[in-house]
């Protein structure tokens, strides 16, 4: 590698930081624009990556929910290890959906071009993008095995110097509901490399440089000693922090062990249940990426994601593990363990730092699928998502109904109840549902369905916190309880449901935990509660 | 008889008066600070004011135009009225619940943007509307009357209604609206279906709230303003400017002041157009930068581009997600937090930052001497030589470049940097936040920043023009001349417009093209109409149809424009192949991608209806011949080409006459801006009085 003999000072930094955040904020809106699947173009569930030739990860689209958090970097030094640098050209686009490589889930499909400059191979451009269908069962929790799941992509190249392999599309297309669309959206993520590689290579002209290794060093340097001493600012120790979840049959046990040793953290899950034999199991890149996710928000809420920011931090668990899950285990739910980990670290942390962190949240997401045929003799598949209510934190009460640590809206009941049979009675917020604190949690919110159709519809949920709630922190209560009732019945939500005509389905979404004791609650808050029918 | 146009705009801090005779092709220009507690006061003694300096009788006024930013000001600072919100039953909420998304990813103390309606004034009538527009439940007339009632008692002045699915079948908002105007005609009342008849009930409920919120203030402001200009004994009605740069009479905009929203901005968005206009050889890139922030706008052939909402009263003023929806037509802009005032400062990474941190105008940059020591993209203009501290707003601020010297200093000495290196860092960190903005807006829109010529305006843009370009890719400048795009002149070349929405939900491919055209031209009626009330002749009416289509299954909709009517009849299976053709033709451009093939669903339609206003001509001219030379004198500036301070020339550009020509490196002044030509440029002043700048490689 040629060195540019660059003097990388405040400026010439903050230049090519802000060049390098628009070509990928650019090729984000690319993807936006022409994808298929709302959960890209909606719900940014998606991820555009800039790394350096090593596969360190420079920069990442300022949209990117977090499960996206530091994996797609992993993903291309999976692909530098697999075919190795020298069969890599230009022209070449490297697919794989293996959740272990990839974002955990065979929905996200994983794009990587390597990039050239003057021969020499000096970065990669990578994209992740949930495909509108995958195949296999649709988001079914019970499957046992990722063999239900749909087709799975091993590390491969969707187009070798130029040329598209003709043979995996047709395979691709073969696998799938929607042909056109899941293949729309790949070459929406190819555009999308390209464009990233494109302006890569102008900004490397307009600035002189031939490489980007040498800015990417001096980032993370600075990134690594700004965590390091945010993190050396912690007293050293090790904080612990578990709770049940609902579970299947049995509940599951979160714990984490955070242990703070210096200048670095090391999360250790050990304790939390083992792999399930049902969908709900997290790769080690999720967990990873919700844990640097959680540690960002208290730490360092401002520092762009890089490979700097990752270096002080480390996760542990054990093999076969709920959070750390091994081949073939089924993953396509695995927002409903994973997005319990940042509420452990949370819970660890508030013993040193409470002021940066928040109480359990009404998460994770909630999503109703609804599937049937429609008046036209159509199969129709309704996904329709919703949120709890945030924690509180140690200076405010929690926000009601919102998506975290997730970010993917609620679908309008207008657009609901003109894609399907669906009626809705109401949706609206649940009182008292924030956990009592001297800052309360958020609300959540309940809303109830009607089935309009004589031929049955089939419902199916992924629901959580309905058993055990979001807990309070520092004395805060805990938030209220989700629940899912047809006909005003406790559903089992592990199974699917056949609605007939006239079924209701009430949905209940969890409040989040209330922060502080409850006695120290200001009595003003209490009263307008009270008065905007918050609290009765 | 010799008749001239009458611009009015209420700014912030100013509000501009402009005259224009049209038979002398001459303007006169006032500006006086914006009168808070009664801003029509600020506009009489202004219009007096130009009356008497310019000798104009105002009894031979044509037309009076006006923007205002106090309605959206209102807003921001919650000072509208006391609003009621009926909604149906088990949806009293979804104001507050909004989209349940997060507009920042990191911050566990996040704050949704309040509701304009708490929900202690939300109450819920018993009715229900089906998709399709069915009645499922009979309007209770009780329920609302009881809703009324609780609101009325709880001071409220204004009531917005908002039913489910009335977009498709607003018989009961209309229906509650009358009874509700019966029992207290002292109320103001706002309908969904009226305002932003579009699906989705949130982004639809919040733009009727805002409606609503400022509805009375927007009332009595319009009529005493209407009056009070009246009796100076200016006859021709007075016509307000929209988000959309249309026109608008009193009554429609009293009826719909959330369209007014943007008014100001839409003012200064059109102004930059027309002075691009003549001298852009196809579309603008319009850059506008101020004190605070810098705005960005395209402009296609002449017409700065529409957007269908945007959001009002954010959380963070920058941030995309934090404000309140609107869902109306505006002419889309960017604004970024980059302006004059911006702040640098070293971050904890050791990065220099440039904004959003602004100094504002008190105390505004170091160099200003009123209190400000942190450093600015001003005082770095000045260590840099791009400003004369000497020259200033045309001599009436003085500056003082030892204290923007020492404010940078402090920078240096953090980075170990020269000063030098600091000033020309500073204007280069601003220069790229604003050019990334602008090549991710461009991307949104699917066209090449390199298609484009920069419009610069505002105090900064002029500085800052030359090297934003050399960052896009962009070979050609245009720089009209300050005093003139400041001016309310924008507003005087205005048409008549109005648009509509309504949701349709059809499939192209089996879609009943008979119903597709009546309800086009029902929307088209309904527009001509208050054309026509505007007092501009229906003939003269050009409408334009488009559509929210999408492919099937895809999240976004594309807004489409669309082939003439009608699409009905006998041919309507060809009209449905000209339809698909255009959406096709449309996705290609924007998207650079190839159609799928999957049917095409229309979600919204939309037309436009515009008319030429008779009187609009206005015409540009700059100096034909001088006196003197415009060269007044030469001072060291910084160009990064030569790495050094080189003495250039600086030039008065009251003294430019058509046809000259300038090489680069130069500065050229005027009160109000100076426009820095770097090392590549060729400046040619044009007929217009337009600056043509043009960069060599």
């Amino acid at each position: 590698m040629t060195s540019d003999n660059k003097k990388f000072d405040a400026v010439l930094m903050e230049v090519i930081w802000t060049r390098l955040i628009s070509i990928v904020d650019e090729a984000a809106k690319a993807i936006v624009r022409t994808s298929f699947s709302t959960l890209s173009n909606e719900a940014n569930d998606f991820a555009c990556v800039l790394t350096d030739s090593r596969g360190f990860s420079v920069a990442q689209n300022s949209s990117s929910i977090p499960s996206f958090v530091g994996a797609l970097p992993q993903t291309v030094r999976h692909f530098i290890d697999k075919f190795g640098t020298d069969n890599m050209h230009a022209g070449d686009i490297l697919v794989t959906n293996d959740p272990w490589l990839g974002t955990g889930h065979l929905s996200d499909v994983c794009l990587i071009k390597p990039i050239f400059y003057a021969d020499q191979l000096i970065a990669f451009s990578a994209t992740t993008s949930h495909v509108p269908d995958i195949g296999g069962r649709l988001r079914a929790i019970e499957s046992r095995q990722v063999f239900e799941e749909g087709l799975q992509i091993p590390m491969m190249k969707l187009i070798r110097a130029g040329e598209t392999d003709e043979t995996l599309v047709t395979l691709i297309r073969q696998n799938v509901r929607t042909p056109d669309q899941t293949i729309g959206d790949i070459w929406a993520q190819v555009g999308a490399n390209e464009l990233m590689a494109r302006g890569l290579l102008k900004m490397l002209d307009d600035y002189q440089l031939n490489h980007l290794n040498g800015f990417a060093d001096e980032l993370f340097e600075r990134t690594e000693k700004a965590m390091r001493s945010a993190i050396a600012e912690l007293p050293d120790g090790t904080y612990e922090f578990g709770f049940k979840t609902d579970g299947g049959e049995e509940p599951y046990f979160f714990q984490i062990a955070l242990t703070v040793f210096g200048e670095e953290i090391t999360a250790d899950f050990t304790g939390t249940s083992p792999t399930q034999p049902r969908a709900v199991n997290c790769v080690y890149a999720y967990t990873y990426a919700m844990t640097a996710y959680a540690l960002k928000c208290a730490l360092l809420p401002d520092t762009p994601n890089n490979e700097g920011m990752f270096r002080p931090i480390t996760v542990t668990a054990p093999e076969d593990n709920l959070v750390n899950t091994r081949y073939p285990a089924a993953v396509v739910a695995r927002s409903n363990t994973g997005h319990y980990v940042p509420v452990l670290v949370f819970g660890a942390l508030q013993k040193i730092i409470p002021s940066k962190v928040m109480s359990g949240a009404g998460s994770p997401l909630w999503v109703f699928t609804v599937t049937g045929i429609d008046d036209n003799g159509k199969t129709f598949a309704n996904v329709l998502f919703y949120n709890g209510g945030m924690g509180a934190t140690s200076s405010a009460d929690g926000e009601s109904c919102l998506s975290w640590p997730s970010n993917i809206s609620s679908t309008p009941i207008e657009i609901t109840e003109r894609n399907g049979p669906l009626f809705c009675h109401f949706k609206r917020l649940n009182p008292n549902s924030g956990g009592l604190g001297r800052h309360r949690g958020g609300l959540g919110q309940e809303i109830m369905f009607e089935c309009t159709t004589d031929r049955p519809l089939t419902a199916m949920f992924m629901t959580e916190r309905t058993r055990f709630p979001a807990l309070g922190l520092d004395g805060g209560q805990e938030g209220g309880i989700g629940a899912v009732e047809i006909n005003g019945i406790p559903t089992d939500v592990s199974k699917e449901h056949i609605l007939k005509n006239g079924d209701q389905v009430l949905l209940r979404t969890p409040g989040g935990g209330g922060y502080g004791d409850p006695e120290l609650r200001s009595k003003s808050f209490i009263e307008e509660d009270l008065s905007q029918g918050y609290s009765q | 008889m010799a008749k001239f146009s009458l611009g009015i705009d209420i700014g912030g801090t100013f509000t501009d008066i402009v005259a224009y005779d049209h038979s002398a092709g001459r303007q006169f220009n006032r500006k006086i600070l914006t009168s808070y507690d009664d801003p029509s006061r600020a506009v009489m003694e202004g219009i007096d004011a130009l009356v008497k300096s310019s000798h104009l009788n105002p009894k031979e006024t044509a037309r009076v135009v006006h923007a205002t930013t106090l309605f959206c000001n209102a807003l921001i600072e919650r000072r509208g009225a006391k609003t009621g919100l009926i909604t149906t039953e088990g949806f009293g909420d979804s104001l507050e619940i909004a989209r349940e998304r997060k507009y920042s990813l990191y911050d566990v103390k996040i704050r949704k943007p309040e509701p304009l309606i708490p929900r202690i004034l939300r109450h819920e009538a018993t009715e229900r509307i089906a998709a399709n527009g069915a009645v499922k439940t009979e309007l209770d007339i009780v329920s609302v009357e009881t809703a009324a009632k609780a609101l009325v008692n709880d001071g409220a002045t204004s009531i917005a209604v908002v039913f489910l699915h009335a977009y498709s079948n607003p018989i009961h908002e209309k229906r509650a609206i009358e009874l509700l105007a019966d029992l207290y005609p002292q109320l103001s009342l706002t309908a969904s279906s009226d305002v932003a008849p579009e699906i989705r009930e949130y982004e639809r409920a919040s733009t009727t709230a805002a409606n609503a919120y400022i509805k009375p203030l927007a009332a009595s402001y319009l009529d005493s303003l209407a009056n009070k200009i009246n009796e100076k004994e200016i006859d021709p009605a007075l016509h307000l400017m929209i988000s959309s740069g249309g026109l608008t009479n009193v009554t429609e905009a009293k009826r719909t002041p959330v369209q007014m929203l943007e008014s100001g901005p839409a003012a200064g968005a059109l102004a930059g157009a027309f002075f691009g206009r003549d001298d852009a050889d196809g579309n603008l890139l319009a850059f506008d930068m101020g004190g605070t922030t810098a705005k960005l706008s395209l402009v296609d052939d002449g017409e700065p581009l529409t957007a269908y909402s945007f959001e009002a009263g954010r959380q963070e003023r920058f941030v995309e997600g934090s404000g309140l929806p609107i869902s109306i037509s505006t002419i889309e802009l960017i604004e970024i937090g980059a302006g004059g005032g911006s702040i640098a400062d070293i971050d904890h990474l050791g990065f220099l930052k440039v904004g959003p941190r602004s100094s504002g105008s008190e105390p505004g940059p170091a160099a200003y001497n009123r209190g400000g020591t942190e450093a600015t993209v001003t005082d770095a203009d000045f260590v840099l030589g791009y400003l004369n501290p000497d020259y200033f707003a045309g001599g009436m601020l003085t500056a003082d470049k030892k204290l923007a010297e020492k404010a940078l200093d402090v920078i240096a000495k953090k980075t170990g940097m020269e000063r030098t290196e600091i000033a020309w860092g500073i204007h280069n960190v601003v220069n790229e936040n604003m050019a990334g903005a602008a090549r991710v807006h461009i991307s949104e829109r699917g066209r090449d920043p390199r298609d484009f010529t920069l419009l610069c305006t505002g105090g900064a843009g002029p500085v800052h023009a030359y090297y934003v370009a050399r960052k896009l890719g962009l070979k050609k400048i245009i720089c009209p001349s300050a005093a003139g795009v400041a001016s309310a002149l924008g507003l005087l070349v205005a048409p008549g417009r109005v648009d509509k929405v309504t949701t349709v939900g059809m499939q192209l491919n089996n879609c009943d093209l008979d119903e597709l055209e009546e309800a086009f031209r029902q929307m088209e009626e309904e527009a001509a109409l208050v054309i026509t009330e505007t007092g501009l002749d229906p003939k003269a009416i050009k409408f334009q149809r488009l559509a929210d289509g999408r492919f099937s299954g895809q999240g976004f909709d594309l807004v489409v424009s669309l082939p003439e009517g009608p699409y009905g009849g006998k041919k309507g299976e060809t009209k449905r192949k000209e339809l698909l053709a255009a959406f096709e033709a449309e996705y290609h451009k924007k998207f650079s991608a190839m159609p799928p093939i999957v049917p095409v669903d229309f979600l919204n339609i939309r037309i436009s209806a515009k008319a030429l206003v008779p009187d609009s001509a206005v015409l540009l001219k700059g100096r034909q011949n001088s006196s003197s030379s415009a060269v007044k004198g030469a001072r060291p500036a910084y160009f990064p080409e030569s790495g050094e301070y080189v003495t250039t020339k600086v030039y008065d550009r009251s003294y430019l006459t058509v046809g000259e020509r300038i090489k680069g490196p130069a500065i050229i002044e005027e009160e109000g801006s100076t426009f820095i030509a770097g090392p590549d440029a060729t400046v040619n002043v044009s007929v217009t009085g337009n600056l043509i700048v043009t960069i060599m490689d």
